[in-house]
Parts: C-alpha cells; sequence; structure tokens
C-alpha cells in the first residue's frame, strides 16, 4: 500500500490497519496500538536479539512464524499475533523454557510479577511431557537450592534462568560495565560474575529488576513480602540531582523496595543502587524519634511543645538584642520545596535575616548575586539532547558518581549514536573508559586548561565570528597554548585537538560537575568556560550544564534558598511577601567564620551536617561550640546534632508529598508512602510551628503556600551573562613544603552523604572509608590493599585504610566523605583551591 | 572420472611453495585482475560463471559479492570460512595444506570485488597445520609483493590475517563466524541486518568457503565460459567431495557437477568394503536427509539431491552399510549438535538437549511409547523457529531417519534393543 | 605472571594487526594454551592485563569454545573423534582399547601425568577414520599396531 507520507508504514493487524513510522518492528507497532505480544528477551531500551522466540507472529506469505521484535514493519504486511499457528508456536516456546526451569515458585521471589508464570498460566499449561531430571546448577551439593550470591545484593539461581541475555546485554551496552558475563555454551551456559569479581557496580540493582524471572534476585527484597500485598506509591530519588522517577513498594507503613517508574526523560528506566537502595533511610531503625534539648552536659528527650517553645524564644531573644544578622540558617538541598522555601521565609519575613543558604560542602562561596557563576548555573540543561549532542565535554566532573542518569545518557551517545567524548578531570574517571581523551590535568589548574582552549580556538581560525578575539590576549593568561601546556600538564597537541572538536561540533554538549561548583576559583572558571563558550559558539549552538549535585538544589536555586539574591529576585519576593530584608546577608562558609569569631550566635540547621561535611571541620566544630544557641533538625543523631542545644527528629521524603526540582528544572511530585516516623515531623511542619510560636505562622494550610512556590518556579530570574570576553588570569596554587600529596573528597560510589551509612544494603558494598590511590603511589608509599596511612594536611591529620585504584593512575588520591568514622573534612583547608597532604604508612601496619 | 581443476597439484608437496606456485600460473589472474579489470568486471564474470557457495548453502558468489552496497563509507571485509566443522567434511583442509597459495589468490580476487583492503581467513582451532601453511604461504606472498602496499604498481593494498577458531561447529555458521572474529562468544545474530549490510565490525562484509574463493582464479583465467559449460544447467563447474563411511576408499575426489553418485562411491570408492551391503547415505554431511541405496544414480548436483529429498550441502558423502543401527547413528549426530548449540535461541538449546535425551533413551533400550511422536512434534517446534540453520541441522536427520527406518526406532521401543547392532571392530 | 616473554610479545604483535583490538581474544587464547597447555582463570586476567580487555570478556569468550582444556592435562592431550564418520569405523573401540592401554577411562590422565584421554567431536579428517588428534598433531587411519607405536614414542618423549 503507498503512502502519500514517506515516513510512514501502514500495514494490517489483526485486522486493523495501523501506520507507524518507517522503521519500527512488528513488535513496537503492536505495542503502540494497545496489541499485547508477549516477550522475554526484548527490551525497549536494548538491541534485539531474537533469542527467546515467544513473539512469533504469523505474516501473509511468509511460510515461517516470524519473531515480531526483528522484523521491520513493511507497507502492506498482513500481521497475525492469536491465530492458532501463533499460539502453537508460542505454546512450543514455553514448553521449551519450562523443561528445565525448576517448579520453585512457592519460594522464588518472583513469583507474582514474573513474566514466565504469567505466560504459562495464560495458555493454562498445567502438565509436561518432559520426563526427565531437570537439570541443575549444583555449586554445594548439600543445598536443595542453587542460589549463589554473586554481588551484594544479588542472588543468582541459574536453574530458574530462561538465558533472555537481558542482564549481559544490559550491563555490557547500556551501563558499560563488565562484571557479569556469560560462560560455556548450549544450555549448559551460565550467567556469573567474572572469576574472582562480584556484581557490584553502581547500577547493580537494575540486573535484578529487569530478570524477567527468578534468575536474579534482591538480597534486600527477599522473602520479605508478597508482591501481590504490596501498594506502590510515585516518586522520585531524594538523592541525585537528575531526579530519576521511582515507585515505592509498601504495605502498612513499612518500605520494601525501589524500583524505575521509567521517564524516557530522564532515567529510561535505568536506576543508580543509591537511589535504589537509599529508601532505607526511611526507615525507623535508629531514626530521631524525639526532640532533644541539652540540659547540662547532656541531650533530654522533651515534648514538642517544649522545644519549639524554647526555640521560639531564643531566636525571638536574639532577633530582638541584637538583630538578624545575628542568626543563620543551613538547610540540605535534599529537603523538598516547601520545606526550603519555608525555611527562606522564616528567616527573611520573621528574623530579619538573609543568612540562608543550602551549600554546605564548598569553599569560599560567592558574596555577592550577579556573578558570572551564578549566571552560569542557572542555564537550562535538558537531560535527552546529550543523545543529539555530537560532541560531550565534561570538565571537572567525575560523572558517573555526581549524577549517574546523566552517565548514562552519555554513554548512550558514545556507544549508539557516536558521539566524541572528551573528559578533562584532575583524576581519572570510570566514565574515562569511553572517553576519545581523557584530560587529566595537573589539579588547580582548569581555568589555565581552558584559557589554553580557548587560545587554540582562536589560533585554529574557526572561532565564532561575532566575537572580538582581539581582546583575548589581555585578558586571559595564559594566551598561549604553550604556555597552557606547561601549567596544566597536558600537551598542546592534546589541547588543540581538544578545541577543534568542541569548535568543529553541530551539537556540542558541556557538562560541569563538582570540581568546578566546589572550587575556590569558582568565579575564574566560570568566566574560562563563559570564553570557551563564546568563542566556540555554543550559546548559540548545543548546551552547557553547570550541574547542581542534590534532588532539589535547582528548587533551591529558584527559591532563593542564598544570602545573595540578584535585585530581580529580591523584587520578586518582596512583592510576594510585600517585604525584605535590608541586611547583608552571609554563606553557609561565612556563617561558621562568623561563629568563630562569634558575631553568629544561633544557627538552625535541617538535614545537613555541616561538622562532618563542611571544609576544615576541626574549625566548624570550634565555631559551632562558640555559637549560643543550635538547632538541628535531621533523620539521624549526626555530629552537627550531638552538639546542638535542641535537636528535632526530621521527617524523610518518603513520610509526605511534596516537590522536588532536578537539575534541567523540571518540577517532580513525589507521593506520601508511610506516615512520618513517631514522633518526626516534616521541615515545612517544624519551621511553620516556630513561626506559630513567634505569633507568625507562614501559612495555614500548606496549599496555600504552593501558589507563591509555583510562581517562583516559573520566574526566570537568571540573567543571561554579557556576550563579551571576562578576564580569567591564572595564578598558581599555594603550596607548603612537604605537603604534595593532592588530595579530593568524593562520595564513595554507592554513597551519598551522611545518610546512606545508615542503610544496610549500600553499606554491604562499602561501609568504611579508604584512601583510594594509584598503584603506583602505592608502590611509592610501599603500601598494599588495607595498608594503614596517615593522611596529613596543615590543619589536621586521619588515619585510612588504602585501597589501590584500577582506574587511578597518578599522585591525587582519593577520601569518602561518608562514614562517621573517618572525617575526613578535617583535612580541608577551607581557603586553599587544592588540598595537599602528605602520607605515610603508620608503622605496624602490614604492607 | 575426477576432474581435478581446485585439486590438479595437490600431491605435490611443492605446491606450497610460490615460486613452483607461480611457474604453474599461479597469481596470473590476481595480477589480471589489479591491472586489467574493475571490480564491477570481476563481479560480473563470476556471476556469469555460476559459482556457488562449496560450504554448504550453495548461494551464488557472484550475487552475494554485488549485495555490498556500494556507497557506504565504511571499510569493507571479505571473510574466507575455513571452520570445517561439518561432520563428514574435510574437503578444505586439502587446499588448505597443500595448495594454500591458491586460496590467497582467491580471497585476493573477491577482496578487489568488493574493495576489501584487509581479508581474514577463519580456521578451525584443530587445523593447526593449515594455519601454520596458510601463515607461512601469506608471508612468502607479502615478500614477493603479491599482498601488501601498492600491489603490482596499482595503487591497490591488501593484507590478509589468519585467526584461529577455538572448537565450535557454530563458528561455521557466517553470523557466528563474525561475532566469534570479533572476539565475542560465537553465537549466531538474527538477520536482518545481513552481513553484507552490517557483518564484521558492523561493516559490509562477506563471508564465502574456502572451495568457493578456491574457484575464483581458474574462472578469471580461464573464462566464466569456460567455467559454465561444466556441470549440469545450475550447478556449474566442479565440487570436491569427501567420501567417509563403510567405503573401500575413503577420500577426498573432485568431480564435475553432476556425475552420479554411484561414480563416486562405486567407481572412485570401490564400492562398499567386503561383507557390507550400503543402507543409507548421507549425501551433503550430517545435517543433510538420508538417501537410500536406490537412489544411488542420482547425480551429485544441488537441484537433483534436493529433488531427491535431501541437500549437496557440503559435500560430505558418508556411505553407512547394513551392519549399522541407525538410532544409534541419530544419537551420535543429536548429541553432536546438542553439544555444538550455542545456546542462544529457545528451540535449539533446550529442543537439542531433549531430543538428544529421547534418542539417547531410545537407543539405551528404555525408550517408552509414544517417544517416535514426540520426537516428531519437538523437531517440528524447532524447524524453521530458530536465529541460525543449527536447529534445521539437528532436526533435519531425526525426521528423515523417522521416516525411513522407522521399523528400527520401533523395535528399539518394543524390545529394548536394536534391530540391527552396529558392528565395526576398530583393527 | 604464567604467560612468558615470548607469549606477551605474540599476543602484543596479533593485536596490533586487528581494526579491533577485542579481536585478539581468540588468538591470545590460542597462545596462552599452546604455552601452558590449559587455560584457567590466572590467565584470563594475564591476558586482560597485556590487551587492556575486560577480563569478563575474556572468561567469557574462553568458555565458549571446547578446544581449549580448562583444568590442567597430561603432557599429551589425546582427542580421539567419535562423530559419525570415525564411529561407523570404529571409534567406540578405538576409545576403549586406548583405555585399556592406558589404565585410564576416557577424560582421565594417567598417573605419571603423561596422557589425557578425550573424546571430541568432528575434527575434519573423516577420510582417514578413525583418527586422533594428540596435541598439534593429527594421527590418522589408525590401527592398533599405529597406535601402540604411537603411544611408545610418545612416552618415550616424555
Amino acid at each position: 500500500m503507498a503512502d502519500s507520507n514517506n515516513n510512514l508504514v501502514t500495514f494490517t493487524i489483526n485486522g486493523k490497519e495501523i501506520s507507524v513510522p518507517k522503521g519500527t518492528t512488528v513488535l513496537e507497532a503492536a505495542k503502540m496500538n494497545g496489541i499485547n505480544i508477549p516477550t522475554f528477551c526484548w527490551h525497549p531500551k536494548l538491541k534485539p536479539v531474537g533469542a527467546c522466540r515467544i513473539c512469533y507472529v504469523e505474516i501473509e506469505k511468509m511460510p515461517k512464524l516470524m519473531v515480531s521484535c526483528a522484523t521491520e514493519a513493511m507497507p502492506g504486511m498482513v500481521v497475525y499475533t492469536e491465530s492458532e499457528k501463533v499460539k502453537k508456536g508460542r505454546k512450543a516456546v514455553i514448553e521449551f523454557i519450562l523443561i528445565n526451569h525448576p517448579l520453585d515458585c512457592p519460594t522464588c521471589d518472583k513469583g507474582g510479577e514474573c513474566d514466565l508464570q504469567d505466560l504459562t498460566f495464560a495458555h493454562a499449561i498445567d502438565d509436561s511431557r518432559f520426563d526427565f531430571n531437570k537439570m541443575r546448577f549444583i555449586r554445594d551439593k548439600s543445598a536443595t537450592f542453587d542460589d549463589v550470591r554473586i554481588g551484594p545484593e544479588i542472588i543468582r539461581n541459574q536453574n530458574r534462568c530462561i538465558l533472555c541475555y537481558k542482564c549481559v546485554r544490559a550491563n555490557n551496552e547500556v551501563f558499560g560495565e563488565h562484571d557479569l558475563g556469560a560462560y560455556q555454551r548450549g544450555n549448559i551456559t551460565e550467567i556469573d560474575a567474572p572469576p574472582g569479581e562480584q556484581v557490584d557496580s553502581l547500577y547493580s540493582g537494575n540486573l535484578v529488576e529487569i530478570c524477567p524471572v527468578g534468575a536474579l534476585t534482591n538480597t534486600d527484597w527477599r522473602y520479605k513480602i508478597r508482591v501481590w500485598n504490596t501498594q506502590t506509591v510515585n516518586s522520585i530519588c531524594p538523592y541525585h540531582a537528575d531526579g530519576a522517577n521511582i515507585k515505592l513498594w509498601k504495605d502498612r507503613n513499612r518500605i520494601f523496595r525501589v524500583t524505575s517508574r521509567r521517564n524516557d526523560e530522564i532515567d529510561e528506566g535505568w536506576l543508580s543502587d543509591i537511589t535504589r537502595y537509599g529508601y532505607q533511610i526511611a526507615k525507623p531503625d535508629n531514626r530521631l524519634t524525639t526532640p532533644l534539648v541539652k540540659k547540662g552536659d547532656s541531650q533530654v528527650p522533651v515534648q514538642w511543645e517544649e522545644a519549639l517553645g524554647l526555640i521560639a524564644r531564643r531566636f525571638k531573644e536574639i532577633k530582638d538584642n541584637k538583630g538578624g544578622v545575628c542568626l543563620g540558617g543551613i538547610i540540605s538541598p535534599n529537603m523538598d520545596c516547601t520545606s526550603v522555601y519555608a525555611f527562606s521565609k522564616f528567616f527573611r519575613t520573621i528574623l530579619n535575616s538573609n543568612n540562608v543558604d543550602f551549600r554546605t560542602e564548598y569553599k569560599m562561596l560567592p558574596e555577592a548575586a550577579g556573578d558570572l557563576y551564578g549566571k552560569m548555573t542557572s542555564r537550562k540543561f535538558t537531560i535527552a539532547e546529550i543523545e543529539r549532542a555530537d560532541v560531550i565535554a565534561v570538565v571537572g566532573s567525575d560523572i558517573m558518581r555526581e549524577h549517574p542518569n546523566v552517565n548514562l545518557w552519555i554513554h548512550k551517545a558514545v556507544t549508539r549514536k557516536h558521539a566524541s567524548l572528551y573528559i578533562a578531570n584532575p583524576v581519572e574517571t570510570s566514565t574515562g573508559r569511553i572517553a576519545n581523551d581523557e584530560i587529566i590535568y595537573n589539579i588547580g589548574t582548569l581555568d589555565a586548561f581552558l584559557n589554553g582552549v580557548c587560545v587554540a580556538i582562536i589560533e585554529s581560525g574557526l572561532a565564532d565570528q561575532s566575537v572580538n578575539t582581539g581582546d583575548f590576549a589581555r585578558l586571559i593568561e595564559p594566551n598561549t597554548v604553550e604556555r597552557a601546556s606547561k601549567i596544566s600538564g597536558i600537551s598542546a597537541e592534546r589541547i588543540r585537538a581538544f578545541a577543534k572538536a568542541i569548535v568543529g561540533a553541530q551539537n556540542p554538549c558541556i557538562i560541569t560537575g563538582e570540581i568546578f561548583t566546589s572550587a575556590v576559583n569558582r568565579e575564574k572558571l566560570a568566566g574560562a568556560l563563559h570564553n570557551l563558550a563564546l568563542l566556540s559558539g555554543l550559546y548559540k549552538k548545543g548546551q552547557v550544564g553547570v550541574l547542581p549535585r542534590a534532588a532539589n538544589s535547582k528548587g533551591c536555586e529558584k527559591l532563593g534558598v542564598m544570602p545573595h539574591l540578584s535585585a530581580k529576585m529580591q523584587s520578586k519576593l518582596k512583592e510576594i511577601w510585600g517585604t525584605y530584608p535590608d541586611v547583608a546577608g552571609l554563606a553557609s562558609d561565612r556563617m561558621i567564620v562568623s561563629a568563630n569569631k562569634e558575631e553568629l550566635d544561633a544557627l538552625f540547621v535541617i538535614g545537613s551536617n555541616p561538622v562532618f561535611n563542611s571544609p576544615d571541620g576541626l574549625f566548624v566544630k570550634e565555631g559551632v561550640e562558640k555559637l549560643d544557641f543550635l538547632v538541628v533538625a535531621d533523620l539521624y543523631e549526626s555530629e552537627t546534632s550531638q552538639m546542638a542545644d535542641v535537636v528535632l527528629p526530621l521527617s524523610s521524603w518518603a513520610e509526605y508529598a511534596d516537590r522536588f526540582v532536578n537539575l534541567e528544572g523540571r518540577v517532580q511530585k513525589f507521593e506520601k508512602a508511610i506516615n512520618p516516623i513517631p514522633h518526626s515531623r516534616p521541615a515545612f511542619d517544624i519551621i511553620n510551628s516556630i513561626a506559630k510560636e513567634l505569633k507568625n505562622p507562614l501559612f495555614e494550610s500548606k496549599d496555600k503556600l504552593q501558589k507563591d512556590i509555583d510562581s517562583l518556579l516559573e520566574f526566570d530570574s537568571a540573567d543571561e551573562p554579557e556576550m563579551k570576553p571576562v578576564e580569567v588570569k591564572y595564578t598558581e596554587d599555594k603550596k607548603t613544603p612537604g605537603f604534595d600529596i593532592p588530595m579530593l573528597i568524593v562520595d564513595q560510589v554507592h554513597h551519598y552523604g551522611h545518610w546512606t551509612e545508615k542503610t544496610h544494603s549500600l553499606s554491604e558494598f562499602c561501609n568504611e572509608a579508604f584512601l583510594e590511590i594509584s598503584p603506583a603511589l602505592a608502590e611509592k608509599l610501599n603500601v598494599d590493599d588495607g595498608t594503614i596511612v596517615r593522611v596529613e594536611s596543615e590543619v589536621a591529620r586521619i588515619n585510612l585504610p588504602v585501597k589501590i585504584s584500577e582506574i587511578i593512575d597518578g599522585n591525587v588520591v582519593l577520601a569518602y566523605r561518608n562514614f562517621a568514622t573517618s572525617p575526613v573534612n578535617n583535612l580541608q583547608m577551607r581557603k586553599r583551591r587544592v588540598d595537599w597532604v602528605k602520607i605515610a604508612r603508620v608503622e605496624g601496619s602490614k604492607a | 572420472m575426477e576432474t581435478k581443476i581446485l585439486t590438479k597439484y595437490v600431491d605435490d608437496p611443492n605446491q606450497v611453495k610460490i615460486d613452483t606456485f607461480m611457474e604453474r600460473d599461479g597469481y596470473k589472474a590476481w595480477k589480471k585482475v589489479l591491472t586489467e579489470m574493475t571490480p564491477d568486471q570481476v563481479i560480473d564474470e563470476v556471476k556469469k560463471s555460476g559459482i556457488r557457495g562449496r560450504g554448504g548453502a550453495g548461494f551464488p558468489a557472484g550475487m552475494k559479492w554485488s549485495f555490498i552496497p556500494k556507497n557506504s563509507p565504511k571499510p569493507r571485509y571479505l571473510v574466507c570460512n575455513a571452520d570445517e566443522s561439518e561432520p563428514g567434511t574435510c574437503k578444505d583442509r586439502v587446499l588448505m595444506e597443500n595448495d594454500p597459495h591458491s586460496i590467497i589468490e582467491g580471497m585476493a580476487i573477491a577482496s578487489f570485488a568488493i574493495n576489501c583492503h584487509l581479508a581474514f581467513i577463519y580456521i578451525r582451532g584443530e587445523f593447526a597445520l593449515c594455519a601454520k601453511r596458510m601463515e607461512a604461504a601469506m608471508e612468502e606472498a607479502r615478500q614477493k609483493g603479491i599482498l601488501g602496499k601498492n600491489i603490482f604498481g596499482t595503487g591497490y593494498d591488501l593484507d590478509m590475517i589468519v585467526h584461529t577458531g577455538g572448537g565450535a561447529y557454530i563458528c561455521g555458521e557466517e553470523t557466528g563466524l563474525l561475532n566469534s572474529l570479533e572476539g565475542e562468544r560465537g553465537n549466531a545474530r538474527i538477520r536482518p541486518p545481513f552481513p553484507a549490510i552490517e557483518g564484521l565490525y558492523a561493516c559490509p562484509t562477506i563471508v564465502n568457503n574456502v572451495e568457493t574463493l578456491a574457484c575464483v582464479p581458474h574462472v578469471i583465467n580461464n573464462g566464466a565460459e569456460w567455467y559454465s559449460a561444466m556441470g549440469t544447467e545450475k550447478s556449474k563447474g566442479t565440487k570436491m567431495f569427501s567420501l567417509s563411511g563403510h567405503i573401500k576408499n575413503p577420500g577426498n575426489y573432485e568431480v564435475l557437477l553432476g556425475t552420479p553418485l554411484s561414480v563416486l562411491i562405486n567407481d572412485l570408492g570401490g564400492g562398499m568394503l567386503d561383507g557390507h551391503k550400503l543402507k543409507a547415505i548421507i549425501p551433503g554431511g550430517s545435517s543433510t536427509p538420508f538417501l537410500l541405496p536406490d537412489q544411488i544414480d542420482t547425480p551429485l548436483d544441488y537441484e537433483s539431491i534436493a529433488a531427491a529429498g535431501s541437500m549437496l550441502g557440503s559435500g560430505a558423502v558418508i556411505v553407512i552399510s547394513d551392519k549399522t543401527c541407525m538410532v544409534w547413528v541419530l544419537e551420535r549426530l543429536i548429541h553432536f549438535y546438542r553439544h555444538e548449540s550455542c545456546g542462544l535461541c529457545t528451540p535449539c538449546r533446550e529442543g537439542t538437549g531433549w531430543l538428544e535425551q529421547m534418542i539417547s533413551r531410545i537407543e539405551r533400550g528404555e525408550g517408552k511409547p509414544g517417544d517416535l511422536e514426540k520426537i516428531e512434534d519437538v523437531c517440528g517446534n524447532i524447524l524453521g523457529r530458530t536465529v541460525c540453520p543449527l536447529g534445521d541441522a539437528a532436526v533435519m536427520p531425526i525426521q528423515s531417519a523417522l521416516k525411513l527406518f522407522r521399523d528400527e526406532w520401533a523395535y528399539h521401543i518394543e524390545h529394548g534393543k536394536c534391530m540391527v547392532k552396529t558392528q565395526f571392530e576398530f583393527k | 605472571m604464567i604467560l612468558n616473554e615470548k607469549s606477551v610479545a605474540e599476543i602484543k604483535a596479533r593485536m596490533a594487526r586487528y581494526p579491533s583490538k577485542k579481536s585478539v581474544i581468540l588468538p591470545a587464547l590460542t597462545v596462552a594454551y599452546r604455552q601452558a597447555g590449559h587455560l584457567n582463570d590466572n590467565l584470563y586476567h594475564e591476558i586482560s592485563e597485556i590487551t587492556g580487555i575486560p577480563s569478563v570478556d575474556i572468561a567469557a569468550a574462553a568458555t565458549f569454545y571446547t578446544m581449549f582444556p580448562k583444568h590442567e592435562v597430561g603432557k599429551y592431550l589425546i582427542q580421539v573423534c567419535h562423530n559419525i564418520s570415525c564411529a561407523l569405523l570404529g571409534a567406540d573401540s578405538l576409545i576403549e582399547y586406548l583405555e585399556s592401554k592406558l589404565g585410564i577411562k576416557k577424560g582421565e590422565t594417567t598417573e605419571d601425568k603423561v596422557f589425557t584421554l578425550i573424546s571430541v567431536e568432528c575434527l575434519g579428517s573423516c577420510t582417514t577414520a578413525p583418527m586422533m588428534q594428540i596435541n598439534d598433531e593429527y594421527y590418522e587411519n589408525l590401527t592398533r599396531e599405529k597406535v601402540d607405536k604411537i603411544l611408545e614414542e610418545l612416552r618415550n618423549k616424555a
């Protein structure tokens, strides 16, 4: 049948005429039109392999049954999905699968959501003509079930495996991981981790979700509850700014697991293990359950009324006697929109203070609004666009650790769409495996490197025509490729290749991350990035993303939870509130400095743990100690809460409904799954209760506040940077002799902040802090895996066991920020660009 | 009776040396093709000659070469399939061991025809001597400028790699071979995409059998008309047949296509061993249905054997005597196919396992009533339902044996033992 | 490190010739097998180090193929073809004969670790059946006399 539209194919399926885009398979076409064809090995995000054969259809003029997953719909085809021949064919395939499939249903976790179970039932197969013993993959002859733990959270039962190969295909094609493979051939093929290894990548949980039967099951979910006894609640990942869409599976106030709620613009159905197992922070074990007030030397449980009354009284006292400038508030960017907005409104309209902030892990935060860095961070970034980029540059980020879902989009663009990938980072990353070039520049010289790239673009003659390149020579330093090469340690050839790739791209995508956002010289880096964007025409084509870390960082930004706001934003808030404090504000690091000088009297901390996470932990502790009044609300007891005058039990995101704004600016709702753990309360509730004590409630009902929040979320408070080059002069970082090993503080791959250590699943992957070092450095220091070393900076020292990295090559060492026994933030120097340390083996420790 | 074109010099140990080869008009065709012909002309000549794939499928070689897309910017690859693993077949080995240069020349001409500059020969791992001889011959060719850069000053570059396998019949199947060559597990691949469009490293690729390629230089030297004058209307040229089993003179024989089976078996093969009568013939390798003694006059060409109910296949003729139990034969064969199944698709993976269990049980004398019907039904659920032809290959001899020798199967089930016991003592 | 310098050099040389380095997996396994006599997990790791290919790909490919023994075998690996053409000409009794001559059953190794006996699928030598492959050599058209001679020669060499 001829189509007037060249891009559509019209054909008949079960007597119905349908039209689909050219290239669509018969299976996809059926699904698009509500016709169900069963599948095992097909997956919307994987290349079809035609292995299971269950998706047979009958097509007129074709003698054999065809597998619809691999047959392209052609004009005029006549397809039958439920003819007798098809039904018989399907039954034959099910019979083949069942002949060696064990009758484990009564104890198999997959029961109730098993494709094989459903299909067998649908075909009323209640007998078998197979009269031999079923094959068993026995590792332990004494065991009844042949379960093998192949990873911290994965149990494999090979007897149940129907060899659809989805797990190895996804692991390889989508995640680019190498910790799962198929071995042997024929019907003794086994799926397992490689010899001597475990299945423990950041994406390992997806393998269980993708398995159509109970061959791969989850340790966490095992034998806990039958799926038909649960209910699902729609939610959003509360950790990363990617904003993966999830389902919480619960029954009677208990959450049992998290699975994907596929959003093809964000996660495509894939979750990081942190998203998947991180729900365990919402469990009641070890949670703060009652308000505590410091009486004497100990923190004593009290009723909420007493705690709130005390807080209100003290805040009012300090505000009336010394002014709002002596009060400060730090709220975690993993808190919901209503809470962070209420926090800001509380401080500004009731306490007359601009000292509110959500950024605790960063040094030397900006002291004014309207900086170039702020303008760059508010640029729009769309995750799904990554797939369409032809050149991707990740600058200053370990993208997998920081944004596990964005990482998968990059992987997809590179491996399926043949995009070029360049990474510029001070230390090797796992995503570097697929990069055209992973540029490891000397730590602290990113601006010099970027300046070199700018010069290379100008020299190539391919710079954007509308830019006046003449100014650059005097505005930037280094202003020659050779000098940039010398400073950054990257050859001129590679700098030029990188420049050429960016400037030659049709649809470039530059992504930056934590190295960038946490940098002391972030304004210079923003300048360098801006210059690069100008020269390469990036502002007109492609996108630049300065990605924030947390689930609601963008929400905090858009709702103004920062001390310094642009004039535009201030007037908008004044419009909504009728008032706005006319005082200077302090960023979180300045609040600590102020506390140290005894100029800040009180701090209100929600969900954050500055003593453990902010740079220069001992300095922070000193400052916090000097405070007259410290209030901390958190899920669990923390280093900061232990020092507080009032501790309030906080409800987790699963215990109420609200919204997060992901790094794209996309507002996403999450629903309430369980009741707040007694006697915790959500943050916005706590804040409003204190406001009520001060006779000044922020809202009567949460809904009324949403209107204001909505208008702010829609408000475009961002200013575009001026389209002209800016000055960026690289200066050498201060270094003290003897301290010559650069240290980066990062999240361990399976952890996020200070909460995930409380989860049992993520702790299975890693439960203690290591110092990750390169094999070369290990040899130099004469240490091995597990050797204890003393890591010493100019402000502190700490002992850590060594872990020899498979990825790091040079001198940079990584310290994990997630484990209470090792406050590695103590080692950081809050004004210095690079945290230089010295490392020595501890005597008596094994080599 | 033999028409020795491919095997003319295989008995002369000097033939492996390039000087001897070239004295005998070796590499003349290669030079002619590079200096006087265009790739399209080469393809046309091969098409006109009527050469059909000698590995088993019998697909016209010239037509296959023309499937390479003209406009693809990707590099093209020629792969010579020397994985010879079809039970009964040992003909490619003869050429690789004794006339390696002829294969190189055939590969070179085919490479030129599809504009390939790096060709591969995938030799099964067990053929250590073949790999050694092919590599030595390629090195000789490089030294003499037959392979390498700017060959004969024409600007054409071509090099070749010998890649040895690891013991897998499925790697003789074209897509299994390509996966194996890429370093993956040797699983088959679904088609489309076909290798000519997306083959090795997702680039346009042609896979041809050793014997097929060895024919090509002769076609170039003597012309397509000369070649197509030999053989029958649809099966042109000569073919090597590996004759084995209960025959007096087992061996590899090259005859004109269309030569009757009886000539091969009785004349060249010398007839059955003393005391043995012919009972069944496998005409084209273990995957092909059986022929009966009264079909012995069937001409050895693609159509005639097909009309007789079987396939010419790889040309491995296995002769089975009356002192053989057919159930025992099938048990041997199904064991092979189950062992070699790659495990990708359900019907072959599970089906061959189940069939082996059932047939093995019958052979042991523990067959149950209804087993034969079950076997036939299971065969029907595998035939035509798999990713690659291995499933069909496993099933066709079983269906054939059940059709032609059903009494033996029934006897096994009823009496718990062979109707005719296999007796052959190793001397 | 099990692989010697020569093996490492050969693997690297072969790897350089392929458009994609992953193709070197089979040749590398063959080199390793020829030197070590069998394959094991350590060799997969070594090949992975040398080539930069993840060890899972190497192990997954290696276990797919049946030519490489995955456990230690005797100095001489005797592989007797038991497929149809050889079976028709007495391969089963050849195997029995070898079992009795060597004093071991199929799948086992002699006490002195000189011979391992296994039976395998078609080796492509059907016109010279019955036959066997010992390490890299084919021994064809076998008779009891020939088998005796071969075993003696090899025993003397060991």
